[in-house]
């Protein structure tokens, strides 16, 4: 605790030190600036008579002064520092989502430092990728960037992620996709809000997809269908992601009669290995057959699951769970932030993203709640509908929210193994449904 | 107000029907085929023909002499165990070497009582 005040501290005496560097390098701009004609008529005098080392002293000095970050600062940079401070302390402090929210906001910081040039976002102007610019001078985040860009980042996420996620629970309750299927209803409800607000088709779908709570399909799609708004998009599914104990307990509890949050659900039967490994291969083929704009996704999610679950591969398996998605997720979180640059950021567009991304995981976890309710109508065995809620795909933080809700009422309930059904049942849906978004909108 | 009116609504709502359908078709045939699936590969439990004759008895006569005394626990044991595994799962219990060989403990050198030392140096 005490080292995290410390690092806030530096990052405050950092911001203050840059504001009042800035206002002395605006005062002391303006006299330099004048004196710089007088500067350029006695220079050229001195070139006249003979070379005088004042002149190139103070052109020198006047080109340095110019040439510093500090001197070109304006309030938007400040606002974005200031916000990327508070995101780091979010991440540092309160640790939200902070694996991906550390990179992000450095990102932000580092993007908002002005004459840096670390990030250019004219070489991805209107939504193409502008080699010849390369040539003149890119900065390293543009070359990082490309991962995004290209797609690249997101799928090695979901190859990680494939090999983290044991579809056990699903393939023992195929019910649960349903409920996967039935959180993406906030996407598509959030898509509407996103047009009445304004917003175009495509990136009203891209803003709709926060509500699928998974950060490389948002992201995924993001970059196909609106990558001007990607740094909004971003901060706000993974900041929201990282919400989710708080934004749907009372969701979940609003929705259901403690009677309903009572029911005990029968033991899930056990999984064969044969099972686990042609699921993977089925998937995928069926899904991608089905929506070959989600193959990318999906396949990437299913090669790593094949991965763990053939038990032939230990060693790549365990290298794309750890190595592989810790370098991507770096990667991808700097370049992310990079993306929130003031003029991109500093709008009203992100304060609407950032309202309707809620509204979407609401609309996410109330399809999912509802979806279960209206299954118990006509199933034999009873579905908790807290673990409907955990259909936004959220891994593993919803279905934990479902075991903790449910533990309120009963503590001897035990939902955490049937949540997982509909938490990964979610991500499949989710991919589907970005899948039908480019389908229908790219 | 007429920005809204202005929206082509019927197409967004087009669109999200299409969506939601699409996702909903799609994945309700995944739990088709997966249903389908599970029961054809699902392990099955076997129950040996002697062992099911046996169990069948059991249940069809419930009144044959089976000592269920056997398999009692007493009120301590019961509690015993429920201790280990409350301890076990929340993990207090120190994790203990399983090897019982004793260590041979190594001493730091001292002449005091060294016998090279005291055969080398006789009294004089």
């Amino acid at each position: 605790m005490m080292k995290t005040k410390k690092y806030i501290f530096i990052l405050i005496a950092f911001l203050f030190s840059a504001v009042s560097m800035f206002v002395s390098a605006q005062t002391s701009t303006t006299p330099l600036s004048t004196s710089g004609d007088t500067v350029q008529t006695t220079s050229i005098t001195q070139a006249e008579n003979a070379k005088s080392g004042t002149a190139f002293i103070e052109e020198s000095l006047v080109n340095f002064v110019e040439g510093m970050g500090f001197a070109n600062l304006n309030w938007q940079t400040i606002v974005m520092i200031f916000i990327s401070c508070v995101l780091l302390y979010l991440a540092i402090v309160k640790q939200f989502e902070p694996l991906l929210l550390l990179p992000i906001a450095f990102g932000m910081l580092l993007t908002n430092l002005p004459l840096a040039g670390l990030y250019n976002p004219e070489l991805f102007a209107d939504g193409h990728v502008h080699w010849d610019m390369f040539a003149n001078g890119a900065g390293l985040l543009d070359y990082l960037y490309l991962g995004v860009k290209l797609g690249i980042y997101p799928c090695l996420i979901f190859i990680g992620v494939g090999a983290m996620t044991d579809f056990g629970p699903m393939l023992a309750n195929p019910k649960s996709l349903l409920l996967g299927a039935a959180a993406q209803f906030g996407i598509f409800a959030t898509y509407l809000g996103a047009i009445a607000l304004g917003f175009l088709p495509k990136e009203a779908a891209s803003i709709g997809i926060i509500g699928g709570a998974d950060g490389p399909t948002a992201i995924y799609l993001t970059t196909r269908l609106a990558p001007d708004l990607l740094g909004p998009i971003a901060v706000a599914a993974y900041s929201y992601m990282a919400l989710v104990p708080v934004i749907q307990p009372p969701i979940m509890r609003a929705l259901t009669t403690k009677k309903e949050r009572a029911i005990k659900m029968k033991q899930l039967r056990i999984v064969s290995k044969k099972e686990k490994i042609i699921f993977p291969i089925f998937a995928t083929a069926f899904v991608s057959l089905l929506l070959p704009p989600a193959a990318p996704l999906i396949g990437c999610l299913m090669v790593g699951n094949l991965m763990k679950e053939s038990g032939v591969v230990e060693r790549l398996s365990k290298t794309v769970q750890n190595e592989l998605m810790n370098i991507t997720t770096i990667f991808l979180g700097i370049t992310v932030g990079a993306t929130a640059t003031a003029d991109a950021f500093l709008n009203i567009k992100t304060l609407e993203i950032l309202t309707i991304g809620i509204i979407a995981f609401s609309f996410g976890t109330s399809g999912g709640v509802l979806l279960a309710k209206f299954m118990n109508l006509f199933t034999k065995e009873k579905v908790n509908p807290l673990i409907g809620s955990a259909g936004v795909s959220a891994v593993p933080m919803a279905a934990r929210v479902s075991q903790v809700v449910g533990q309120e009422t009963d503590p001897g309930n035990f939902l955490l193994m049937h949540a997982m059904g509909p938490n990964v049942a979610g991500v499949i849906g989710s991919a589907v449904a970005a899948g039908l978004m480019l389908t229908m909108l790219s | 107000m007429m920005n809204i009116l202005a929206i082509n609504w019927a197409n967004a709502l087009d669109i999200v029907g299409f969506g939601i359908s699409m996702v909903f078709i799609l994945l309700i045939l995944l739990v088709i085929v997966l249903s389908l699936f599970s029961k054809a590969i699902a392990p099955k439990v076997r129950i040996p023909k002697k062992n099911q004759v046996a169990a069948e008895a059991t249940t069809t006569a419930p009144d044959n002499n089976i000592e269920y005394e056997e398999g009692h626990l007493s009120a301590n044991d019961s509690a015993a165990i429920a201790m280990a595994l409350h301890l076990y799962y929340a993990e207090v219990h120190d994790e203990e070497s399983a090897i019982i060989t004793i260590k041979t403990v190594e001493r730091r050198y001292s002449p005091w009582s060294s016998k090279i030392y005291g055969l080398n140096n006789l009294v004089k």
